[in-house]
């Protein structure tokens, strides 16, 4: 039976690249072919169902790295035999968290240089966007492919309890930003947009921050400048949530505001669109495309130019009606089902050439 | 037309007009620039990088604050009695912890002492860097004999009038620096502005105002951010090497509130020719700048409603704006 295996620095249940490989590998798993997931660090959840890096097999004949930072895991892959693929999330740039967070930056400082140092190694590149697939492009990589990253849209009930507690607080627009607390993530312009809006509009709009925390000190600088801001009453960081509790946050909130500064891909835009919310966000690296003609794409981030989408968007019902629709439909492209097919298509192909 | 491409044209739409919405918000003055300044700035004090300005005093002052251990152990607790024990083992223990504590805020202080004196050093290295800098323009003696054409006006009359109304509603202490005479300085707190002079000159003034004898940039060195409510500043644009002018304009800025009233006067670069030797124009080059080159800096600061205006011989100009 041929074996295509996937490595991946660290495997964690809640985490996107994490979920993405459990995903691929039932994909592999589909065509007939032997497939497991090989990891340095794994959740300990998944300690039954995943292996240690060192056992993974000399004899494999596809070896797959999920590649989103740098790590030793990586020249195991570029040492092996066995046709080798990148799957390729993007890496965070240095210039964005090398003032935040000294490991952090040491780690995507690798993870570019093994970026550049492996186009010779890589036989194939798949790349969850057409950004990240140009960053390869560039670096010389000669095989790419854009194939979104496979994810489950949830589709459970939203939590009542915290969907009652948001309604219980809900006065202006309630804005709703998800993803972890980092600097590319620019959540301290999400804080001057929403105090802008609130200050100038006259709206008594509310922002909500979903998400575990990035680099330390970048959540306390955000939280100081929400204090001097005077916005401490409007702002609240939930933390990382349940499904349920995340999806009580997209049915509740009035618009999902992306003003990150970096991203490959950008999973929650999808998931606010499926849930019907509205999205404005800064057009930016893979945000454009992800958004694509489902939301309302910003070239400036200016606090101004964001205070009047927030507000065109929650005074204009016709608009939001219409950015709900088309988001639903966005949302639709980037259906599991769809690019499953696609990563078994691709696949297959590669198997047949072997 | 397909329905993707109908919405995709019309949030193209949207957004065009958003855009020109909070353009013409923007340029109406609905919008006030100071307040998103303001948030702006406080962003940039507070990540990393900005630390580069005050930061290794700032981080030196929290290692001491942390140097110091207190003794005296929090003795909290919910029920009485466990407020009792822990209070009663503070007690007989104090002796003990108050020495260990001692000994380790002195280590504290030793390990600070070395970083002030590195602190010390580094500020010294960057004045004496500036000040080199500076040296790389023409010689200061030099400096002086070539500009000898130029002579500060001993008023600007033509201006009087501008400025006491882009002054009046300030807020805070109005910085007019480098002072060319009282009399400027006296008009304005006739008006009522809270305005005091800095002048490198060391000529004395006539009437009793407050003028500080000092070199601007001492001065500025000296003053906390975001302490003063605007400032004038003459002189330097005229004679001063375009590092200096940057640098006054940068630390002025980084001393004024957000929504401060900012005023440049600067002669006109036509004037300067005129009055100057084509050796003096060559040897000085950079200064003076235009007016659309300060109006740029400012703007390019965030600064509002910048207005330019011409002295009546049109051999000078003021620049106004709102931070």
């Amino acid at each position: 039976m041929t074996s295509v295996h996937q490595l991946v620095p660290t495997i964690s249940p809640r985490d996107a690249v994490g979920n993405h490989t459990l995903a691929l590998r039932e994909v592999i798993r589909g065509l007939g072919c032997e497939s497991e997931i090989f990891s340095m660090f794994r959740h300990p959840d998944l300690m039954s169902d995943t292996h240690y890096v060192d056992h993974l097999p000399p004899d494999a004949d596809i070896v797959i790295y999920q590649f989103s930072i740098g790590s030793p895991v990586a020249e195991r892959w570029a040492q092996h035999p066995a046709l080798k693929i990148a799957n390729y999330h993007n890496i965070t740039p240095i210039s964005l968290v090398g003032k935040w967070d000294g490991l952090l930056a040491a780690e995507v400082q690798l993870g570019r240089d093994q970026m550049a140092r492996y186009a010779a190694h890589c036989d194939h590149a798949i790349c969850d966007s057409d950004f990240n697939k140009s960053e390869l492009d560039e670096l010389g990589y000669t095989s790419t492919e854009t194939i979104p990253v496979l994810f489950d849209v949830t589709n459970a009930a939203p939590d009542s309890s915290a969907l009652a507690k948001l309604e219980r607080n809900r006065r202006g627009t309630q804005v709703l930003f998800v993803g972890r607390i980092a600097p590319n993530k620019a959540h301290h312009d999400l804080v001057a947009a929403v105090r802008t809006l609130r200050e100038l509009h006259g709206d008594d709009a509310h922002l909500h921050f979903v998400g575990t925390d990035g680099p330390p000190g970048y959540r306390k600088i955000v939280e100081t400048i929400v204090t001097h801001a005077g916005m401490r009453d409007h702002v609240t960081f939930h933390g990382s949530v349940s499904q349920e509790e995340l999806v009580a946050h997209y049915v509740s909130a009035d618009v999902f505001c992306c003003l990150s500064d970096h991203e490959g891909f950008c999973v929650p835009v999808i998931e606010a669109m499926h849930h019907g919310l509205p999205v404005v966000a800064f057009d930016c690296t893979a945000v454009g495309e992800t958004v694509g003609n489902g939301g309302l794409l910003l070239k400036d981030k200016n606090p101004l130019v964001v205070a009047c989408a927030l507000h065109r968007v929650s005074s204009d019902s016709g608009l939001a009606q219409r950015l709900r629709t088309a988001g639903r439909q966005r949302a639709k492209y980037f259906d599991r089902g769809i690019t499953q097919d696609h990563f078994g298509e691709y696949l297959s192909t590669l198997l047949g050439s072997l | 037309m397909s329905d993707s491409e109908s919405d995709a044209n019309y949030f193209k739409e949207v957004v065009a007009e958003i855009e020109a919405e909070a353009q013409r918000r923007s340029s109406s003055g609905e919008y006030p620039r100071a307040l998103l300044r303001s948030l702006d700035e406080e962003f940039r004090r507070w990540i990393p990088d900005a630390s580069l300005e005050n930061g290794v005093e700032d981080t030196i002052r929290s290692i001491e604050s942390a140097a110091y251990v207190d003794p005296a152990v929090p003795i909290n607790s919910k029920s009485p009695l466990g407020r009792c024990v822990k209070w009663t083992v503070r007690r007989l223990t104090y002796f003990y912890h108050r020495h260990v504590t001692q000994q380790i805020t002195a280590l504290g202080i030793h390990i600070t002492r070395p970083l002030r004196l590195l602190d010390a050093s580094l500020k010294s290295v960057n004045k004496r860097l500036a000040a080199l800098e500076d040296r790389l323009d023409v010689d200061v003696s030099t400096r002086s004999e070539l500009l000898s054409g130029i002579t500060i006006p001993t008023s600007f009359e033509d201006f009087d009038g501008v400025l006491s109304q882009h002054f009046k509603q300030v807020s805070g202490r109005v910085l007019i620096g480098d002072l060319p005479n009282s009399r400027l300085l006296k008009n304005l707190r006739d008006g009522g502005v809270d305005a005091y002079g800095v002048t490198s000159s060391d000529a004395p003034t006539q009437e009793a105002v407050d003028v500080r004898h000092e070199h601007l940039f001492d001065h500025l060195g000296d003053l906390h951010n975001e302490s003063l409510g605007g400032f004038i500043l003459c002189g330097i644009p005229d004679q001063a090497s375009i590092n200096e002018q940057l640098r006054a304009l940068r630390l002025l800025l980084l001393r004024s509130k957000p929504g401060a009233a900012v005023a440049v006067i600067v002669i006109h670069s036509e004037t300067w020719t005129k009055r100057l030797s084509p050796v003096a124009t060559d040897l000085l080059h950079g200064r003076p700048m235009h007016e659309e080159t300060w109006s740029y800096l400012l703007n390019r600061e965030g600064a509002s409603n910048i207005r330019v205006v011409q002295s009546s011989d049109s051999s000078y100009c003021l620049i106004t704006a709102i931070l």
